[in-house]
């Protein structure tokens, strides 16, 4: 695979979701920083704002809400880019520069080669990337300029519980794992870039309990696509091999069984 | 007696080669989508964002072109008869040296089969080529779905095709003059399609 990535240098987050306060200071550290449009919401009864990831949200607080004996209980969730190890968006993508992975593990992006097919929408194991209307993938890029400079991303630095912890990608999973906490996404899809601690079963999130690149995807890259580069020399190669074994159907002149094909 | 027949008229001769010029243009604007080993193509239009526009716009071409193709010779290439199923139990006679003789009409097996899995495959490339155009409109696993078959059937048509070029020039001598001129030789048509010649040809000046 050509997607290589350094596990013992990889950056990432420790996001311990029990820490927060659902205050959002990410959300709009993350506006800030990557200088993005606010998307006009409506209120649909929820605090949850805005509902979804946008192109101009590339982080946001899910709240898992649940009812308890009448009482409301609120489950805060940071969604990004996972930054995946083996990332289906970098597997998909045809342009090569669009989707690339940095020298710290980050799944970064080039919107100049970005060619607006939209495979990426579809690979995503976690349905993060969003196109807008420049139609150009858009999506967490862990505040690349941010990280090559020495600091953490935008969100982190603003998250007043340290719910985000960003830094070497082994060292906060050993830190966390020494405090006993379960951990999730440390060793699918070649170990995620955002690990999380979680309060109850990934499901309870909206997480796949265990994600992986969907089916399709897998069977048209490594399957469909090496055997069909097969089955194309190979077809070229039988029919060759046809015409100089058996040879082709000549209509023998000849044979003059009929006379009057030379009249 | 003129020495040929004609087997194919004009107009079918143009739509044929309205799909044939269609396909390659998709074949080359795709194969970069297809993979990325196959990036290079992509210079042939300009880059990727105009190659998957060429695409676009050649996939509703020959989408168009072929479906009318198969309609049009639908109750042909869809009736096998009895001398059809002995060409099929002898693979046509390509499998061996050996002068076999089968009486066919206008088309042999072989080629009913070959416009049918083409019909087939415009018909999934076109409706899955529409959920990879708009994937923000349908739900994701029908996307993802789409692009698998998409690539599916991609390699199954190519292969199919590379057999057809074969089999229509070097494969069997005299066969492409049908889709150039639209004639081809009294003899050509005898060997190859002995019922056909005896329906149209014979008394065909």
């Amino acid at each position: 695979m050509s997607d290589t990535i350094n596990q013992a240098s990889r950056k990432g987050f420790l996001v311990d979701t029990a820490r927060c306060i659902g205050c959002r200071s990410c959300q709009v550290a993350c506006k800030q920083w990557n200088k993005l449009d606010a998307d006009k919401t409506a209120n649909q009864g929820t605090f949850e704002n805005p509902r979804d990831l946008t192109a101009a949200l590339y982080n946001r607080i899910k709240f898992v809400e649940k009812e308890n004996a009448g009482a409301v209980t609120w489950q805060f969730f940071s969604e990004r880019c996972m930054h995946c190890g083996d990332a289906g968006c970098m597997k998909v993508c045809p342009s090569p520069g669009a989707l690339y992975r940095t020298k710290d593990g980050i799944v970064a992006y080039n919107k100049e080669k970005c060619i607006s097919c939209k495979y990426c929408v579809s690979a995503c194991p976690f349905g993060v990337p969003r196109y807008d209307g420049d139609e150009k993938v858009s999506k967490c890029n862990l505040c690349l300029s941010r990280v090559d400079g020495g600091m953490a991303p935008a969100c982190a630095k603003a998250c007043p519980t340290e719910t985000l912890k960003f830094g070497n990608r082994k060292d906060l999973i050993a830190k966390a794992t020494a405090a006993k906490k379960t951990l999730y996404g440390l060793d699918s899809l070649n170990g995620l870039g955002v690990v999380y601690a979680l309060e109850g079963p990934p499901d309870s999130y909206g997480l796949p309990a265990n994600p992986r690149i969907p089916t399709s995807i897998f069977l048209w890259k490594d399957i469909i696509k090496p055997l069909g580069i097969l089955g194309f020399w190979g077809s070229i190669g039988a029919m060759l091999l046809h015409y100089v074994t058996i040879g082709p159907k000549k209509v023998d002149d000849d044979t003059g069984d009929k006379g009057e094909n030379h009249e | 007696m003129s020495n040929f027949i004609e087997r194919f008229k004009t107009s079918e001769r143009v739509l044929h080669w309205v799909v044939t010029c269609s396909f390659f243009t998709l074949l080359l604007s795709g194969l970069g989508l297809f993979s990325r080993l196959f990036n290079g193509y992509f210079n042939l239009f300009g880059g990727g964002s105009s190659a998957i526009l060429v695409h676009k716009i050649a996939g509703v071409v020959f989408f168009a072109s072929s479906v009318y193709m198969f309609l049009n010779h639908k109750k042909d290439v869809t009736t096998f008869d009895e001398d059809d199923k002995a060409w099929i139990d002898a693979r046509g006679g390509y499998l061996s040296r050996e002068e076999r003789h089968f009486n066919i009409g206008k088309y042999n097996p072989g080629q009913k089969l070959f416009a049918i899995f083409i019909y087939a495959a415009t018909i999934t490339l076109g409706v899955t080529g529409i959920m990879i155009w708009m994937p923000l409109t349908f739900p994701r696993w029908l996307v993802q779905i789409s692009l698998m078959l998409h690539g599916l059937m991609f390699v199954g048509s190519i292969m199919f095709v590379i057999v057809h070029v074969y089999l229509a020039t070097i494969g069997n001598p005299g066969t492409i003059e049908a889709m150039l001129y639209g004639d081809v030789r009294r003899i050509w048509a005898r060997k190859h399609h002995p019922k056909w010649y005896k329906e149209v040809g014979e008394d065909n000046p």
